[in-house]
């Protein structure tokens, strides 16, 4: 069954809030046909998808990263490309090269050769194995949606999404990503093991033959209208305010920070974090029913939108204390409101 | 009613319903505090020698917490935006009030303000403030009415006061009463008599303001104490300088040997005198003779109740030797011309071996005889009061009051015209008589001198001028006198005060003979304490002074024998048991005061005031016998040192 939501004629704001809920749903009913299990992190995915933002999954191999990515530039109309990053991968095996071709004519001339960059959907599988050099070649692309290659400026063309999937730091191959990188993903959406219900279903799903087929349920411009209305969502003062303190409290050694935040972090969050936090409450509302961004969407956007944005000192890894853990206590420490507070 | 509207119209009464609840609140926790200090004040009170206006002033103190909770509670009026906040965390209603109120404060026109306004209405629909915000009984409340059951049951708990405070309230009570007494006591004292001199007037002042501050301050019994003490001490040093003036010292010994009797016509003196010879024959009269007799008789009768313990060969000697004193007894007073049946008994039933009888008849025999030295004294004392026959005679005698009379007669004589030059003659010479009686009574002889002069210069108007002055100068004195009595009456009331707060006695106890009080205290005030009773009696100064301090010599009586007759048997010496022959070893003396068992607390300075007091007491009441009295005077005067 196709839920196909696109090519209808221009909607009002209440018609255009309908729709993106059902496209959401859409979504996510077509991406758990692939997906067994992992809800929170298929939802944090969309969020990410809708927010503008980029993605990096993390977890041990064989846990469905690649997978989820891979269904979800299934059911999105749009050009997809795939990079696997390994160790040898040059940054024009990224963004492309010059290349002698002849014309019709007989002429030679350069030519430049689109990389794979050059996609709506990116799948950057892996790409903490590749060497810092490569790493880098995807900053510009994240950040400005262009590329410099050959000595020219080429755009990227929005949308512009980088899933990339990254193995634990600590595994054989591996080269951490520059803070800044990280700093440029909407979220980081750790992936854990699956329950013994989700693994028994994942058995049944791959060992009996059946292909599950998934339908595309978003095309490029549907996509392009769906998050501008994202960006239409009202959040009260008080709203953006908490998520400003909750990102402040991560800030060590300044008078807003947490007790944890100065006794565990060596950097805090930026602005970006800030921002994750806020556009992240906006889809979540929205994909909610609801018209107003609520604290609860705010501290359920916490976690993803931070834990790559902190930076642990000696002591809290010394300690074994996750950036995961700060931003709980951080999240337990600051009061949503004064008002809140006395009642 | 737009949506808006509806939602502003939910939020503002539960802001007001919240506001209630808040002040409600804040009245509980102020009660609880409350509660908890009225609990302590209360817990205080019971333990700590607190005053009561403690636990008013807790009780306040709670009722003003619980107030002022209340007010602090509902004082801040909370926005529709923080109601609007508290109803989202409440209800759990994801913030869509807050957003809905801050959007349709800004610009409207977006399709957005509209949606969200119609969501956050739709999700208040049902919203009812007085099941949102309900007025139970909170947690604070049941703490705080549990500390108020806690301080009503502790209300029935008796006080615990220790045995010292109750002992420093009870004195600081007493205190307060005795001083309010001696205020009472001068202030009287200087409205019947006002002083002549300043400074007299001025100390009499002091003493009342004194009184009034006894009765008004909270002191301990050593201030009390020390402030009567300087008190005393100031105006002992009035009356001293007062006694450095012969003449009024010559005064003061004339008012104690006349006794007051000037008022009494010398016919009426005489024939009392003749009347107490004849009851007391020729012998009889003598006091000292009856001294002696009594004296003699105490011996006896310690003999008699030595006899009573003696056992075997010693009690027939005994009895022997007092059989043959009671015998030599009797011949003594036989020649003395004092009829003693008593004897005669007592020698009868030592015969019997009746030794119980023989101290009952020497007892009597004993009280016959003082009876006899009373009357005795008496005599003496009229025998030295009659009225002299002229101006000479009667400043000889120191009976001021008719000198001061005959002066003014002969001044009125010496006025009127026509007086023959024998007349005259007899009143310079009446005159010139005096001079030398008069050397006693400061400038008088000088006057007198003056006046002979003048007399004899023919010039009877400067004469009679001369004797008025002489007259005036014999009032002066015989009203500084009268100060010097005030003086006397205010210090023994200080003495009494002092007394009643050393003892812990009342006033009207300490004022009653033989319980310790001031009514003859006067022994041991410097150089009026010498004396006998001099200036000492208040009630007799009551009694005979006034009217008497200008009619006769001006001089109150200090003799108990006479005045009020009420007062007279209270005033007689009371008979204490044992009786102490001079020379012998001092017995012990119990001395009323304080009980002081085990620890003292009592400082050293209180405790030698009171013991002062009893002392002063003790020997105004002749309780301590008369060849002890210095001894003791000068021991504790020595302490005081």
């Amino acid at each position: 069954m196709c839920f196909v939501v696109w090519n209808q004629k221009p909607m009002n704001t209440e018609q255009h809030i309908q729709s993106f809920r059902n496209t959401y749903a859409a979504l996510q009913n077509e991406i758990v046909k692939v997906i067994v299990g992992h809800t929170a992190i298929v939802e944090h995915t969309l969020i990410a998808l809708f927010g503008g933002g980029h993605v990096l999954l993390e977890g041990v191999p064989g846990l469905g990263k690649t997978l989820l990515i891979r269904t979800l530039g299934e059911v999105l109309d749009m050009p997809f490309n795939r990079i696997q990053f390994t160790p040898d991968l040059m940054p024009a095996d990224i963004l492309g090269t010059n290349l002698v071709m002849e014309t019709d004519t007989g002429r030679r001339e350069f030519q430049f050769q689109r990389g794979p960059i050059f996609a709506h959907l990116i799948l950057a599988d892996e790409i903490n194995r590749a060497t810092p050099k490569t790493q880098s070649a995807m900053l510009e692309a994240m950040q400005e949606k262009q590329v410099t290659a050959g000595g020219e400026l080429r755009k990227l063309t929005e949308p512009f999404f980088v899933m990339a999937t990254q193995n634990p730091i600590d595994q054989e191959g591996t080269y951490p990503l520059p803070e800044a990188q990280l700093d440029r993903f909407f979220f980081k959406i750790l992936v854990g093991y699956p329950s013994a219900a989700d693994l028994n279903e994942v058995i049944n799903r791959t060992t009996t033959g059946t292909k599950t087929e998934v339908n595309k349920v978003l095309d490029r411009d549907t996509l392009m209208d769906l998050m501008k209305l994202v960006r239409e969502v009202p959040v009260a003062s008080h709203v953006k305010d908490y998520a400003v303190r909750l990102v402040l409290a991560t800030h060590p050694k300044t008078d807003t920070a947490a007790p944890i935040a100065n006794q565990y972090l060596r950097f805090g969050s930026s602005p970006r974090g800030a921002q994750t936090l806020i556009l992240a409450g906006k889809v979540r509302a929205l994909a909610q029913g609801r018209f107003n961004v609520s604290f609860e969407d705010i501290q359920a956007a916490a976690l993803p939108a931070l834990r790559h944005r902190l930076i642990p000192n000696f002591e809290a890894e010394a300690e074994g204390i996750t950036t995961d853990h700060i931003i709980a206590q951080i999240l337990r420490d600051v009061p949503v409101t004064a008002e809140m507070v006395d009642a | 009613m737009s949506e808006l509207q509806f939602i502003q119209s939910a939020l503002e009464q539960t802001a007001r319903r919240r506001r209630l609840a808040r002040a409600l609140h804040g009245g509980w926790i102020g009660l609880l505090v409350g509660s908890a200090l009225w609990l302590l004040g209360i817990g205080i009170y019971k333990l700590a020698p607190v005053s009561i206006g403690w636990l008013a002033g807790a009780g306040m103190l709670a009722l003003g917490c619980a107030f002022a909770g209340f007010i602090a509670g509902g004082w801040r009026k909370a926005s529709l935006n923080e109601t609007a906040r508290w109803v989202d965390m409440r209800q759990n209603l994801k913030e869509r009030l807050s957003t809905a109120l801050e959007v349709s404060s800004q610009p409207s026109g977006s399709t957005w303000n509209g949606l969200v306004l119609a969501d956050a209405a739709m999700s208040i629909r049902g919203l009812d403030p007085r099941r949102l915000v309900r007025f139970t009984l909170p947690m604070t409340a049941r703490w705080a009415l549990l500390l108020l059951c806690v301080g009503a049951g502790l209300g029935f708990v008796p006080e615990y006061r220790s045995p010292k405070f109750l002992q420093q309230q009870a004195d600081a009570q007493h205190i307060n009463e005795t001083g309010r007494q001696l205020a009472e006591l001068t202030r009287h004292e200087l409205q019947r008599r006002p002083p002549a001199l300043e400074v007299t007037r001025h100390s009499l002042e002091a003493v009342a303001d004194l009184g009034d501050e006894l009765a008004r301050e909270t002191l301990t019994r050593g201030e009390a104490l020390r402030e009567l003490a300087s008190a005393s001490d100031q105006l002992k040093e009035l009356l001293r300088q007062l006694a450095d003036n012969p003449a009024l010292k010559k005064l003061e010994q004339a008012a104690r040997t006349s006794g007051g009797r000037e008022s009494q016509t010398a016919t009426e003196v005489q024939r009392e005198i003749d009347a107490l010879q004849q009851q007391l024959g020729e012998q009889a009269g003598r006091p000292e003779v009856l001294e002696k007799l009594q004296h003699e008789l105490m011996k006896a009768q310690q003999t008699a109740q030595a006899l009573r313990n003696a056992a075997g060969g010693s009690q027939a000697a005994a009895q022997e030797q007092l059989s043959a004193s009671l015998a030599a007894l009797a011949q003594q007073a036989e020649q003395a011309g004092i009829s003693l049946p008593q004897l005669d008994e007592a020698l009868a039933a030592l015969a019997a071996n009746q030794i119980e009888s023989v101290s009952q008849a020497l007892e009597a025999a004993l009280t016959d005889l003082e009876r006899r030295r009373d009357l005795a004294d008496k005599l003496q004392q009229l025998q030295a009061q009659k009225l002299g026959k002229d101006l000479a005679e009667q400043l000889q005698q120191g009976q001021v009051a008719a000198a001061v009379q005959s002066l003014k007669k002969l001044a009125e004589q010496l006025w009127s015209a026509g007086l023959s030059p024998e007349q005259l003659q007899r009143i310079r010479e009446q005159v010139a008589d005096a001079v030398a009686p008069a050397e006693e009574y400061g400038r008088l002889a000088e006057w007198l001198q003056q006046a002979g002069q003048q007399l004899q210069q023919r010039n009877p108007p400067m004469a009679a001028q001369s004797l008025t002055a002489a007259a005036k100068e014999l009032e002066d004195l015989l009203q500084q006198l009268a100060d010097a009595g005030a003086l006397m009456t205010t210090l023994e009331n200080l003495q009494a005060a002092s007394h009643c707060i050393g003892t812990g006695q009342g006033w009207s106890l300490s004022q009653q003979p033989g319980t310790g009080g001031s009514s003859r205290s006067s022994a041991g005030f410097g150089a009026w304490a010498d004396q006998h009773h001099a200036w000492s009696n208040p009630g007799s100064w009551a009694g005979s002074g006034g009217e008497s301090s200008t009619a006769g010599t001006g001089i109150g009586s200090r003799d108990f024998s006479d005045g009020d007759p009420t007062l007279r048997e209270p005033l007689t010496p009371a008979r204490v048991k044992g009786q102490f022959s001079p020379g012998a070893p001092m017995p012990g003396i119990t001395l009323k005061g304080v009980s002081l068992k085990g620890q003292s607390t009592v400082q050293y300075e209180e405790a030698v005031i009171t013991a002062q007091a009893d002392a002063q007491a003790a020997l105004s009441q002749e309780k301590v016998p008369r060849a002890y009295q210095g001894a003791v005077r000068s021991y504790f005067d020595d302490l005081k040192k």
